[in-house]
């Protein structure tokens, strides 16, 4: 691979480093994984990086690698699970948690999310980043109406965590 | 709905993660991948050179074997098509895990990546099936020809009660079972681990599409 290429792709991943960044935060719960992951999303979008086509977004083919890799390439999370909790999430939900001021809703939100399996905290990551059905689908590989019926129904679910 | 409003909000913040600089990112791109793709890569080559060895051993490490095998083989043309036969499949499932192995693709959608990861994984499968097959067959060949060449063994086989040859075909099958059992464990071990996350999501993502 030439210096140039290393150096475009480089100054791409710096760039939009955040998207990589916020899955490693969704799917691991300790620094030392987080940093696992990362390392290895970037060697997957580097050895992805020559067939990456100009005509899609670096950020759009970005999620894709990055959910990729965390949901089904990555194999070291089980290693490094349940050592130093760095955003202090803890991982029982109980309803006297609950709190009406917006920093105790969105404690709440996160362990709710936390505790998503894999291809549901995907579909939330997804609608945070404010992606459209389409782009979901697409991205997991499933029909825009069950993306959608799913997407509902996680909604529903953690409405339900946060008023029971 | 306004909770997840909030939490959209929340979430597009500006990072709290550190900033990696460019000079972070360099080292990083010539690190080992530690992805199960590849570990599926070095299981795969392990397991078509263990196979083939097992299977092809014999032949070369033994004399008397192949002594055996060429009596077998009265017909020197039956023994080159069938030598030409099993090292085409071999070629053959080379070919088809090498071309399994290139069509795996980050950039695929998840059910895509996840299909072709365990397309990848089945065909070894096959192959191990395929060779499990051959050493059974083989085995019996082996067994038959053995007693059919060796006349005193023709003689006690004759010779031998009902209960005997039962009871010589009970530890054969016996035998042949606890082999089978223990390889069979072995494969659920090994893959069971290294897959059970990938399967776990690829039934999530089956099941939402039902």
């Amino acid at each position: 691979m030439n210096k140039e290429l290393e150096h475009s792709f480089v100054e791409l991943l710096e760039k939009h480093q955040n998207i990589a960044h916020k899955v490693c935060r969704l799917y691991t719960n300790n620094y030392d994984a987080h940093n696992d992951l990362f390392q290895e999303i970037t060697i997957q979008l580097w050895r992805a990086y020559p067939k990456f086509r100009g005509d899609a977004k670096f950020s759009t083919w970005m999620y894709r690698v990055a959910l990729n890799t965390a949901i089904t390439l990555y194999r070291k999370s089980k290693r490094t699970i349940n050592t130093q909790d760095f955003s202090g999430v803890e991982f029982k939900i109980k309803s006297e948690d609950y709190d009406n001021t917006e920093e105790e809703q969105l404690k709440v939100l996160y362990k709710a999310i936390r505790q998503l399996n894999d291809i549901d905290k995907a579909l939330i990551f997804l609608y945070l980043e404010d992606k459209d059905y389409r782009e979901i689908s697409e991205t997991l590989g499933i029909s825009e109406v069950n993306a959608r019926v799913k997407m509902n129904r996680i909604k529903t679910k953690l409405k339900t965590i946060l008023n029971p | 709905m306004d909770e997840l409003d909030l939490l959209k909000k929340d979430w597009n913040k500006p990072s709290q993660d550190k900033n990696l600089s460019a000079k972070d990112i360099y080292p990083m791109l010539h690190k080992k991948s530690s992805s199960i793709v590849k570990t599926l890569f070095y299981i795969s080559i392990a397991e078509l050179v263990f196979w083939t060895l097992i299977n092809v051993s014999p032949y070369f490490m033994s004399a008397s074997y192949r002594a055996k095998l060429d009596m077998v083989y009265t017909n020197q043309t039956v023994f080159t098509l069938v030598n030409m036969i099993s090292y085409g499949i071999i070629f053959l499932f080379v070919y088809l895990l090498f071309k399994a192995h290139k069509a795996i693709s980050v950039t695929d959608s998840a059910k895509k990546l996840m299909e072709s990861i365990l397309k990848t994984r089945k065909i070894i499968k096959y192959y191990v099936i395929y060779n499990l097959v051959v050493s059974f067959f083989a085995m019996v060949i082996g067994i038959y020809f053995g007693l059919k060449n060796n006349p005193e063994a023709s003689r006690k086989f004759a010779n031998a009660t009902d209960e005997q040859l039962l009871l010589m075909y009970a530890v054969m099958i016996g035998f042949t079972a606890v082999f089978v059992v223990i390889i069979w464990l072995f494969y659920k071990l090994i893959y069971g681990l290294l897959l059970k996350r990938l399967n776990r999501n690829y039934n999530e993502l089956q099941k939402l599409e039902l």
